[in-house]
Formats: C-alpha cells, sequence, structure tokens
C-alpha cells in the first residue's frame, strides 16, 4: 500500500518537475514576451498544480487533510490567467515589439482607430 | 436553487448528528446523501434541480481540464523544437456573451487553452483580443473558440 | 528511492530557477523581467511543496498560500504600474 502510494506521487512530482523545466526553458528560449507568457502562464501552472496535488495525496494518506494546499490550487488556477493577461497588455501598451515571425496583428487596428478617432 | 443547497447542507448536518461524528468527512457523506434524497424528490419540486446546474459546470471543468493537457503538450512541442518557426499572431475574437463575468470566465479559459492568451478587451468588452502561438488558419481558430466554450459558458449561465 | 527521486526533482527546480534568473538578468523588457519574476514565484511554491513532502512537515503550508497571493499581487502591481504609471486610478 505504501509503496503504491510513493509511487502516485513519485509519478505527480516528475510530471510537474518535466513541466516546470519545459516552462522555464520556454522562458528562457522563445523570441519575444508574448510568446513567453505562453510558456510562463501554462507550464508553471500547470506543473506547479501537479506537484501540489502530490503534497495533497502524500498529507491525505496520512490521515491529514490540509485544505489550505487546495487552496493554493485555487488561488494559482485563478490568478495565473489575469497575470499573463496584465503582463501581455502593459507590454504591448509599452510598445515591446512584436516577433518577426508574426503574421496578423489584429490588436494594432484598433488602436490605430482609438488614435484617429481621439485626434 | 440557494433554498435546494440549503436543505441539503440541513440533511448533511442531521447525518453529522446521527452520525456523532462531527468531521468533514461524515459531512460529506451527508452531503451526498442529501443529494440522492434531493434526486427522489425532484418531481414534488416546483423548480429546477441544482444539481443540472453543477452538471453542467462539471461538463464546463472536464472540457476545461483536457485542454489544459492539450496546452500544454503543445507549449512542450513548441519549446523542445529545434527550430523556433512558428508563427505567432494577434486574432480578435467576436464572443456573444452578454456580462462581464461570462466574458471574464472565457477570457481566463482561452489563457489556459492550447496555444492562445487572451491579451487585451475592446472598449466595449464584446472583443477579446487573443495571441497564439501558432496561426495556420485564423478562421478556424476563432470558430473553434466560439464553438466550444461559449457553448459551455452560456450553459451554465443562461 | 522516495527521497532520492525528490531531491533530482529539486535539483532540477533548482537549474530552471537558474534558467529563469538568467531571463531576468538579459531581459530585453522590463516585463520580460516580470514576468520571469512572476514564474519564479509560482516554481518556489512547487519546491517548497516539494519539501514538505520530503520532511514529512505541513508546517509549509501557510507560507506555499502567502508566496501564491504575493506573486500575483506583486505581478499585477508592477504591470499595472508600468502600463498607466499609478497603481490605483483614481478616474473612472
Amino acid at each position: 500500500m505504501t509503496a503504491m502510494i510513493e509511487t502516485i506521487v513519485t509519478v505527480f512530482v516528475v510530471i510537474g518537475v518535466f513541466f516546470a523545466v519545459v516552462s522555464a526553458i520556454g522562458i528562457l528560449r522563445l523570441k519575444d514576451v508574448y510568446s513567453r507568457a505562453h510558456a510562463s502562464g501554462k507550464s508553471a501552472t500547470l506543473g506547479v498544480i501537479f506537484i501540489m496535488l502530490a503534497v495533497f495525496i502524500h498529507f491525505l494518506t496520512q490521515g491529514e487533510m490540509n485544505a489550505k494546499i487546495l487552496l493554493a490550487i485555487l488561488f494559482l488556477f485563478l490568478t495565473a490567467p489575469v497575470a499573463s493577461l496584465m503582463v501581455t497588455r502593459s507590454a504591448y501598451r509599452n510598445g515591446v515589439k512584436l516577433d518577426k515571425n508574426t503574421i496578423t496583428d489584429d490588436l494594432k487596428e484598433m488602436y490605430d482607430t482609438d488614435q484617429n478617432q481621439s485626434n | 436553487m440557494p433554498f435546494q443547497i440549503l436543505i441539503n447542507v440541513l440533511l448533511a448536518i442531521l447525518w453529522m448528528f446521527l452520525q456523532n461524528e462531527y468531521t468533514f468527512v461524515s459531512f460529506l457523506c451527508g452531503y451526498f446523501i442529501g443529494i440522492l434524497i434531493l434526486i427522489v424528490i425532484r418531481r414534488f419540486l416546483k423548480f429546477d434541480f441544482y444539481l443540472k446546474k453543477v452538471w453542467a459546470i462539471m461538463k464546463l471543468i472536464y472540457l476545461f481540464m483536457i485542454e489544459l493537457i492539450k496546452a500544454n503538450i503543445d507549449v512542450v512541442k513548441v519549446v523542445l523544437n529545434p527550430k523556433q518557426d512558428h508563427q505567432p499572431g494577434i486574432v480578435a475574437v467576436r464572443t456573444r456573451l452578454e456580462s462581464d463575468f461570462e466574458i471574464s470566465i472565457l477570457a481566463a479559459l482561452i489563457t489556459l487553452t492550447p496555444g492562445t492568451i487572451s491579451m487585451d478587451f475592446s472598449d466595449d468588452s464584446k472583443t477579446i483580443y487573443v495571441h497564439s502561438i501558432d496561426v495556420p488558419d485564423k478562421e478556424v481558430m476563432i470558430k473553434d473558440i466560439q464553438d466550444s466554450f461559449e457553448k459551455a459558458i452560456m450553459e451554465v449561465t443562461k | 528511492m522516495f527521497d532520492t527521486i525528490l531531491i533530482v526533482a529539486l535539483s532540477a527546480l533548482s537549474v530552471a530557477l537558474v534558467l529563469l534568473f538568467i531571463r531576468v538578468m538579459i531581459g530585453p523588457s522590463t516585463q520580460d523581467r516580470i514576468l520571469a519574476l512572476d514564474a519564479i514565484g509560482v516554481l518556489l511554491v512547487g519546491f517548497i511543496g516539494i519539501l514538505m513532502i520530503l520532511q514529512d512537515t505541513s508546517v509549509f503550508s501557510d507560507i506555499v498560500l502567502v508566496l501564491t497571493i504575493l506573486g500575483f499581487v506583486g505581478t499585477l502591481t508592477l504591470s499595472k504600474f508600468l502600463e498607466r504609471g499609478v497603481v490605483i486610478d483614481r478616474d473612472d
């Protein structure tokens, strides 16, 4: 029984660490802020959620219901999209350049029409 | 609907008293038994059974989990690809959702799904600007978002 | 065996943190740095989680919560400040 629980916890931890490391590599390797936000907003969050689930299972099988860890998972879920939205929006409004591979940019039209109206 | 939840919680507390065990586990047990009782008597209730809505939420969460896993496999592929030749782009997605709450949920879901993050809203907050890490076809992407998530969210909040 | 795997996981996370620090150093724009710092905060939560399993104690669970919330608030205020020059807008 203990061996099985340890196996489950290990699998969760390994998956989580894998996603976390991939997100770190992505943040280092991808070319512009907007692509990096993909790596940080998704992979890092999912990786850490897997790790926290492993922690929760570990303590649950020892007869200790630790609801704070579930709360931490919930907060991570709720906050990750908002954080990446705010960062990318401030980057765009501050005029950080898009990568040269970018093929469409619908947002530019909106800001252009905005400025035309105000002029 | 709040009335039904109240009945359910009351049944759970009653179960706790009957068991004489004041723990979270026995509360959960009681809650499930309360749900069973509500299912049995649902024909006599004047309003809709609230679990239908809970079921819709569960379906949304399920859809969302699947998409989240797919999203991460996508990111892994892009990151570990030796050639960085993906073509990112910003796409405007019109939404038919009405309230602010629905739109913010849609934006959050878009962020956590394959290859897309929501970046900005238009002034009337009916258009979400989405940055996608790889846009082979713009129209397909827009249709995808509108078909899968908008429908699921509408089912929950209609 | 179990402990060994956890220690290897901790070392892998440390490597990831170092990679993120490189991005914080070189990041061309300030938003890059904020993004990397945010990711560092999130990864630290995972780091502490693995430490909790390793040391078999749940006293760190408060720290996990506080770190999650503080990381989020920090990211939000920094990017908002960069966008508008103020953190709390007064006019609506």
